[in-house]
């Protein structure tokens, strides 16, 4: 009876052992293995780190050749000072795992499509998205290409050594608090993986085009429509580089593309590719436009804002290099920084880099397409995603002469045997971290001008500036010589030579140095004068903040670094500005209810700047909310046909130049609309939501901007008790991006002067990656309330200050 | 008095073999203080003993803590607070505790009690 009672309670033992030592999904919530969790010896109390904490003073690191010196400073900023490059990558891919090696899987994982196997099969869909889209196929293209070069491959094999020296000094107690919560560890990590997150850059700031929705636009309302609605080139603001008549070249290749359109309506289920409000800003001003007499250099790229960011701040000091600035985790180098000598900084080119062709089957076994005069067989590639919990899927995946046929009739489409391969530059073998080795270590112009040529994607607009004086900008990617209209619709996949048949040279690339004007700036605007020899189209082009930053930079001499600062952080509305006059007058002879006339009183004291306290910030946002897109364009939003809507800044001049146009009148009323019902229908709907969001918050009387838009910078996971809330101005269109999900993911303002380059930035969040960190979010306030803190650029070691804690890093004897 | 001093055996070796071993090793030392040191209430001293360790140093690791990472991980477990974080990590360490002295306890052949002696 005993030992009955025995084996009863032993049995108990281990079975809540098991139970509390693995993950379980029970319903569908997941639960994380409790008894390994919560066990403060090593679960995740272990990742609280202590008050006052340092890193231990010296860890001895298996590769290194020498001793590396590791600086941090009050923000936990890495300075990195090592006697040879090999080391210096090394030192760099230690530290940043240090403080984001989940994230940096993470991101790969979902790159490559391989959430599901660590989330379960919530993450399928995007796996397969990911995987159809080639993401890794480019990957593999760009890692061949880093291995041919000597310097791209010691970096990027010396960075992954560094990971994986600190992947193999983890126990389950130093592990990532993410990785207790999923119950997985990490894998080692190999070059790929940082392949893997230079496309996924390309993913975010490249993957957006409407040929399919412009392909069905056209059809249904023909060639006039569209360019009423989807034109070119809104012809609003200067172009990035304004210069005609110095395009001294003739431009390659410029015969016609024949129009083929397909005889059906394109009917897929397309994912949202990058979100159309990510954006930047970047500009350089001349010395004779500043108070020092020297260059001063800005950049702030808007992406969509997360925890842990996007963004580590590291300075990395070696032979014949001295830099610092933002770098991705998971790739060597920095992305966006500064030398001794001079400062570069990003934004997105926009160009459209992505073409679909319509593949003709020999027959429904979808083996063999039309190429030319043959039949050429198609490629296919089974994908074999693992998914936790459940068994593998496979996914076949058909490549062709194109890239990979994304939609069919397997994944999100209706159309029967008429597929589309997916044409993107980011397939393509590429260089790009040889640009980013040698901007880390340019001087002057004619390093920053050599670096860029082997830049191919994402396409960016470089801004420069150096301590030599010079300012320039460089339009850089590889772009195929586009023919008129090519691109800008789906194309006959049956012909070879509607693909891209010749790029444009690299020296033939937009570029601008020095204009006369004091500055140059981009904000994701129209590239160029119309006397560029080349045919240029995208998805959409930017309307309002180049506008305002032209205007600020215009006017302004003697600009300090707080000019600069206050103008990354402008609120002003332009938007705003020019369509809001012209709306209150529609509600002069409409009947106001008393919720309307104090949202119309406050509307017309409003200055259009977008402060956090600004009510009429919010009834303005409220009422451009309730009419774009869904009231304006509701024809184009219904129904399976694939179709996009215009532009922000078209659709506010076309409501200006055509108020009668047919597309105002909403569908589902049997009268017929015009610009100035819509606009009081939109204004009453919008005064509603907003008397409804007094009411759900506590009956307040006000509502200030901030509080109304109620932006998140949401943890990867979308865990909201890790998720940040943030009251702040700002808004898209605005100079101060900030949206709801997105805004500037790093703010850097660099001053070049003869005596050194002083430097400022900081992006909403902190260094480490850690919620039990204090440096988790350390710098979201500051950033809100744009107090920049200096960046230390040392030129020594020994040049720290005492509250900075330094590790020395020893090669070990193993 | 046997009960106390299960208790405390349990609690220090715990600690001793929890710096070297994973969370689990906490069944080793319970059921082994079960077995040499059998008291009247066996689950209990393991329960109390585990409860005890896991709370206290967790309570330590807290109250040093510069970030208030143990408040969002409740919320993450739709808690109100961390209090009831440190309630579950107890009674999560006490189970195990207690079922393994409880075990340990009963493999130990019953001493018989004099009356029962031949």
């Amino acid at each position: 009876m005993r030992l009955f009672k025995f084996f009863v309670s032993f049995a108990m033992t281990l079975a809540l052992v098991y139970f509390l030592d693995n993950r379980w999904v029970i319903g569908k919530a997941p639960l994380p293995p409790l008894g390994k969790l919560l066990d403060p010896f090593h679960g995740f109390w272990q990742n609280i780190e202590p008050r006052g904490y340092k890193p231990p003073a010296e860890l001895q690191i298996p590769g290194l050749q020498d001793k590396v010196t590791l600086v941090f400073d009050s923000l936990a900023v890495p300075h990195i000072f090592a006697s040879n490059d090999a080391d210096l990558y090394l030192a760099q891919g230690y530290i940043t795992a240090m403080h984001r090696l989940w994230q940096m899987e993470i991101q790969t994982h979902a790159a490559a499509g391989r959430v599901a196997e660590i989330a379960g099969p919530a993450g399928l869909e995007n796996d397969r998205y990911m995987r159809r889209l080639g993401m890794a196929y480019g990957a593999q293209h760009a890692l061949e290409s880093m291995m041919k070069n000597d310097t791209t491959r010691m970096m990027i094999e010396k960075y992954a050594e560094g990971i994986n020296a600190y992947i193999q000094s983890l126990h389950y107690g130093d592990l990532a608090f993410e990785y207790k919560l999923l119950d997985y560890r990490p894998e080692p990590w190999t070059p790929l993986k940082s392949a893997l997150l230079l496309k996924n850059m390309a993913y975010s700031l490249c993957m957006r085009d409407k040929d399919m929705e412009m392909t069905n636009a056209l059809r249904l309302f023909g060639p006039e429509v569209v360019d009423l609605l989807y034109p070119d080139q809104e012809g609003v603001g200067e172009p990035i580089v304004d210069q005609p008549g110095s395009w001294k070249f003739a431009g390659v290749l410029s015969d016609s593309v024949p129009m083929a359109l397909p005889p059906e309506l394109i009917q897929v289920k397309k994912k949202p590719g990058a979100d159309p409000t990510t954006g930047s800003n970047n500009w350089a001003v001349h010395g004779s436009k500043t108070a020092t007499g020297t260059p001063m250099l800005c950049n702030d790229p808007h992406l969509n804002l997360s925890l842990p960011s996007l963004w580590y701040v590291v300075q990395l000091h070696g032979p014949g290099a001295n830099c610092m600035g933002a770098s991705l985790p998971g790739t060597p180098g920095i992305i966006i920084g500064f030398t001794d000598s001079v400062a570069w900084g990003v934004t997105n080119a926009q160009r459209d880099l992505i073409d679909w062709f319509r593949i003709t089957y020999k027959d429904s076994s979808r083996r063999q397409y039309r190429l030319d005069e043959r039949w050429a067989d198609t490629r296919p590639v089974v994908e074999t995603i693992a998914v936790r919990g459940e068994d593998a899927v496979s996914d076949t995946v058909y490549y062709t002469h194109w890239g990979p046929i994304t939609y069919d009739h397997t994944f999100r489409s209706n159309n029967n045997h008429v597929d589309y391969a997916f044409r993107w530059i980011a397939h393509d073998p590429s260089l790009e971290l040889l640009t980013f080795y040698k901007l880390n270590r340019a001087r002057s112009f004619d390093d920053y001008k050599e670096a860029l040529n082997t830049y191919q994607a994402p396409a960016q607009n470089f801004v420069f500036a150096s301590v030599q004086g010079d300012v320039a900008m460089r339009i850089q990617g590889k772009f195929p010589a586009r023919r008129k209209n090519e691109g800008r619709f789906v194309l006959d996949g049956s012909i070879r030579t509607n693909g891209w048949q010749a790029f444009i040279p690299v020296e033939q690339n937009i570029t601008y140095r020095n204009p006369p004007r004091g500055f140059v700036s981009s904000a994701n605007q129209y590239p160029v004068d119309n006397t560029y020899p080349y045919y240029i189209t995208a998805s959409s082009w930017e309307a309002y903040r180049n506008r305002r930053i032209n205007s600020v930079l215009g006017q302004d001499t003697s600009l300090t670094v707080a000019d600069m600062m206050a103008l990354q952080t402008d609120n002003y509305n332009l938007k705003a500005a020019e369509s809001l006059p012209a709306w209150l007058k529609q509600l002069d002879s409409a009947r106001l209810s008393p919720a309307e006339m104090t949202a119309f009183d406050i509307l017309k004291a409003w200055n259009y700047t977008n402060t956090a306290d600004a009510e009429g910030a919010a009834y303005y946002e409220a009422w451009w909310d309730s009419l774009y897109p869904g009231l304006i364009w509701d024809e184009l939003l219904k129904g399976d046909t694939l179709l996009d809507v215009p532009s922000t800044y078209t659709t506010l001049r076309l409501m200006r130049e055509k108020p009668d146009l047919a597309f105002f009148d909403i569908q589902r009323t049997p009268q017929k609309e015009t610009v100035a019902d819509i606009v009081r229908l939109a204004f009453s709907k919008s005064v509603q939501t907003v008397e409804q969001w007094k009411k759900d918050h506590a009956g307040s009387t006000k509502v200030p901007w901030g509080a109304y838009k109620d932006s998140r910078i949401n943890h990867l996971l979308r865990l909201e008790p890790l998720s940040a809330a943030v009251n702040a101005g700002g808004n898209h269109d605005i100079v101060n991006a900030f949206s709801k999900t997105h805004g500037p993911s790093w703010r850097m303002v660099v001053s070049l002067e003869k005596t050194g380059v002083k430097a400022w930035g900081l992006y909403p969040g902190g260094q480490s990656g850690n919620p039990g960190s204090p440096h988790y979010a350390d710098m979201i306030d500051p950033w809100v309330n744009g107090k920049y803190p200096a960046l230390h650029f040392l030129q020594t070691a020994g040049q720290a200050a005492d509250r900075f804690s330094s590790i020395v890093l020893t090669p070990s004897e193993e | 008095m046997k009960f106390l001093l299960q208790l405390i055996v349990i609690f220090v070796l715990a600690y001793v073999l929890e710096l070297f071993f994973p969370w689990y090793v906490i069944v080793v030392a319970a059921f082994f203080a079960g077995y040499v040191v059998r008291s009247g209430a066996n689950f209990l001293a393991g329960f109390l003993a585990i409860a005890s360790l896991w709370a206290l140093k967790a309570w330590m690791i807290d109250s040093q803590a510069s970030t208030d990472l143990s408040t969002r991980v409740a919320r993450i477990f739709t808690l109100q607070d961390n209090t009831l974080l440190f309630v579950m990590t107890a009674v999560v360490g006490g189970l195990v505790g207690g079922f393994a002295a409880l075990s340990g306890a009963l493999l130990k052949p019953a001493k018989k009690k004099w009356y029962e002696k031949r």
